[in-house]
Order: structure tokens, then C-alpha cells, then sequence
């Protein structure tokens, strides 16, 4: 069996089969390209999240409403919190049981806090961290978790899902995509979103990047 | 006669190979594929390209293809689909969207078949340069896997990505050793035959 194939690949190829081949080969390698190229819009991006956040750039997508539970116990919605007083938000989204990125995240938003304290950017641009888990974070996980960040409430507000069955939504509506890590936690696209007073979703920047995130958030008051 | 039994063993193989690869995407076993990124690159993927590569030789027709002197056109072909499942964001998608899934299973299996005829009818230095190229992408593509702090595909955690890189590695330097080993045997075997 080999044998015959390896008479058949040193027989000479004629002409017109050899420019029917070339032809196809280009078809095949452009189509290739072409796909790959518009998958990865324009080659922007080769992750999930790299596209996320270039389609955002590019146009800010509208977030729709949620209701909300404050570490009060207090229900309200997502939109009207975010147009009572005109700031822009800083959203990230966190577990409470979280102590690998949340952490993390945590301290990016303790360093936040601290430099909008700083600068005396609190009547323009604040914090909001949603908790993706609500079925088990209520107020009193809330209340536990403003206390071990040191939650200035001025500046940095924490809130859970008053529905649990809101929770895919949240995170569609934003792109997050939620996956089971070990120990019985989650690990997903942490990320600082950039969310003005009129619920836009206008930049998404690197969950470390501070000033950016700071920068951004400024930008889009204006 | 002895040629039937030889086919039908090679169906079988085929078959042996096609259908837990086809398997692993539907439930229950989409799970595995869902939750461990290994299973998806380092297990599932190469076998769905495994399973078309020996459908094609239990096939077996050698004629001659116009289409693919050389096997230069299924080259390119089956490059460009490994290229684009290679793309995090492919991966992501498979995982999440159906549709993706499906496409997904059947463009690599026909990579498979692509492969297996082209081989047939390349000789070694076109096939040096294309597994060349396939083990030096895929190597590279599995060290950056396992040393990038990016977390590369939103489905799958750090850990995950870190497993699956190493498979690929290995992944890619057992399919250049085997491409070595199937053509210093078919080089004995003529110059066996020419001798004889």
C-alpha cells in the first residue's frame, strides 16, 4: 500500500493539474486567512476578552437594569443608583468567599479608593463591586466584606443581586464568563469596567491598571 | 481476500478512534471537554484529526487528485484549520456555543482526511516542511501556553491552561517523532525493495 503511494507521489504531475492545484491551494489559504482574520475582527485579538474589550472601545454597550441589595438590606435598582448622583462607576465583580483574584482585585480597589480620595475625585468617579454570587452573599456577607476592604462608603460601595436569577444575565450583559476553580471557588475575566451615569459600558481596562481605569473613568464624565 | 480483512481492520480502527472523539462532544462526556482544557487540545482535538486521518486510510483510493498534486492543496487547508482552532477565542467559543462545537468536530476531522491524502501523495521534503512547521507552531503555542500570566481562554482557569500547554508540547514533538520514524521506515522499505 505505501509502496503504490509513494509511485504515485514521484510520477511527474501534469501541467494543467499542477496550475488546478495552485489555484487551489490559494483558494484555500485566502478563505483561511479570511476567516481567521475576521474572527479575530481585523486581527485585533486572539482571546475572548481581547474582543470584549476592543468592541466596547469601539462602542459603548448599554447595560440593562438590575436590582440591586446594599449591604443595608436595601433593594434598588441598578440605573437609578447610577444616575442619582451623576458619577461615573468603576464596576468590578467579585465573590465574598474569594481569596485568589477577588483579593487581589480587592487590593486594586483599596489602592482606588485611596488615590480618588487623594486627588478629591469622589464627586466624580466611584467604585461599585457586584457580587456574581448572590445566592450567597446577602447583607451581612456585604456588611463582612465592607469591613475586612475597609469600604469608605463615599467612594466605594458593595453590592450583591437581590435576585439570584439575575445572575446570568449580570454576567452576559457584561461578557464575564464564570468558571469553577478548585477549592469550590471561581475564576473569571476580572477586569476594571468603566460604566457612565447613563448605565454605558464605555472601557474596560486591565483589572491592575489604576490610572487607566482612573483615566477613563475621567475622560467619560466629560 | 487478504486485502478485505486488511480494510475492515482499518474501519474498525477508524471507527475506534472517530467515535470518542465525536463522544466527547456530547453529553455526558462534553463535560470533560467543558471543564479541562486538556481534554479539549491535548485529547479530543488530535483525536478528531486521528480519526479522519484513518477513515481516509481505510478508504485507501490512491488515485491520482488533480486537485492535490502533491498534496500541496490539503496542506494548506488542514494548516489553516489547525491555525484557527488554535485561536483562544475559538476555543471559548466551541465550549460555549453548539454550532461552534459542531463545526468544530467536523472541520478537524476533515483536517484528518486532508492530512491522510495529501501524505499519500507528497513526497518527504514537502512533507519535512509542513510537519516542520506543524511541530515548531504547536511547541511554541504550548510553552506559551504554560509560562503566559494571560489568562488566554475565559472558559478555562489559569491551572487548566498551564496542564494543557505542556500537553501540547509533548503533543507536538510525539507528532514530529512520529512523522521521523513512519518516513526512515518507508525510506528502508524502497531501498529494500530497489535492492531486492
Amino acid at each position: 500500500m505505501d509502496r503504490n503511494s509513494s509511485r504515485h507521489s514521484e510520477s511527474a504531475a501534469r501541467p494543467e493539474d499542477l496550475l488546478k492545484t495552485f489555484g487551489a491551494s490559494v483558494f484555500v489559504l485566502l478563505v483561511g486567512l479570511g476567516v481567521i482574520f475576521d474572527a479575530t475582527d481585523r486581527g485585533s485579538g486572539f482571546t475572548t476578552e481581547a474582543l470584549r474589550r476592543t468592541e466596547v472601545a469601539r462602542e459603548p454597550r448599554q447595560i440593562p437594569n438590575f436590582l440591586l441589595l446594599d449591604l443595608d438590606g436595601k433593594k434598588d435598582s441598578l440605573r437609578r443608583r447610577l444616575a442619582a448622583d451623576n458619577r461615573v462607576r468603576i464596576i468590578d465583580f467579585i465573590y465574598m468567599r474569594c481569596r485568589s483574584v477577588c483579593s487581589s482585585l480587592g487590593s486594586v480597589y483599596q489602592q482606588l479608593q485611596q488615590r480618588i480620595l487623594e486627588r478629591g475625585l469622589q464627586g466624580q468617579v466611584s467604585l461599585l463591586s457586584i457580587s456574581f454570587d448572590p445566592a450567597h452573599d446577602d447583607a451581612a456577607a456585604l456588611q463582612d466584606y465592607a469591613a475586612r476592604m475597609r469600604l469608605s462608603p463615599a467612594v466605594w460601595e458593595a453590592v450583591s443581586l437581590a435576585s439570584a436569577s439575575d445572575r446570568q444575565r449580570l454576567l452576559d450583559s457584561f461578557g464575564i464568563m464564570v468558571v469553577p476553580a478548585p477549592m469550590g471557588g471561581f475564576e473569571h475575566n476580572a477586569a476594571l469596567h468603566i460604566v457612565d451615569a447613563r448605565a454605558r459600558l464605555v472601557r474596560i481596562t486591565d483589572y491592575d491598571a489604576l490610572d487607566q481605569a482612573l483615566d477613563a473613568a475621567l475622560a467619560a464624565k466629560r | 481476500m487478504n486485502r478485505s480483512i486488511l480494510s475492515k481492520r482499518a474501519t474498525l480502527t477508524a471507527l475506534a478512534v472517530t467515535l470518542p472523539a465525536f463522544a466527547l462532544s456530547l453529553p455526558p462526556m462534553r463535560s470533560l471537554i467543558a471543564q479541562s482544557m486538556a481534554w479539549h487540545m491535548v485529547i479530543q482535538m488530535p483525536l478528531l484529526v486521528l480519526g479522519g486521518w484513518l477513515s481516509m486510510r481505510a478508504i485507501a483510493h490512491k488515485r491520482p487528485s488533480p486537485w492535490n498534486q502533491y498534496g500541496l492543496t490539503g496542506f494548506f487547508a488542514a494548516q489553516a484549520i489547525v491555525a484557527y482552532w488554535m485561536l483562544p477565542l475559538a476555543i471559548d467559543r466551541a465550549v460555549v456555543l453548539p454550532q461552534a462545537d459542531l463545526l468544530k468536530v467536523v472541520t478537524l476531522f476533515a483536517c484528518g482526511l486532508l492530512l491522510r491524502h495529501s501524505f499519500e501523495r507528497s513526497p518527504a521534503l514537502l512533507q519535512l516542511f509542513f510537519v516542520g512547521y506543524t511541530v515548531s507552531m504547536t511547541t511554541w503555542l504550548g510553552i506559551y501556553f504554560a509560562t503566559t500570566e494571560l489568562r488566554l481562554c475565559n472558559v478555562y482557569s489559569m491551572e487548566g491552561q498551564t496542564e494543557a500547554g505542556h500537553g501540547i508540547v509533548l503533543l507536538g514533538l510525539a507528532l514530529g517523532c512520529a512523522w521521523l520514524l513512519s518516513t526512515i521506515q518507508r525510506v528502508q522499505a524502497q531501498q529494500r525493495s530497489r535492492f531486492a
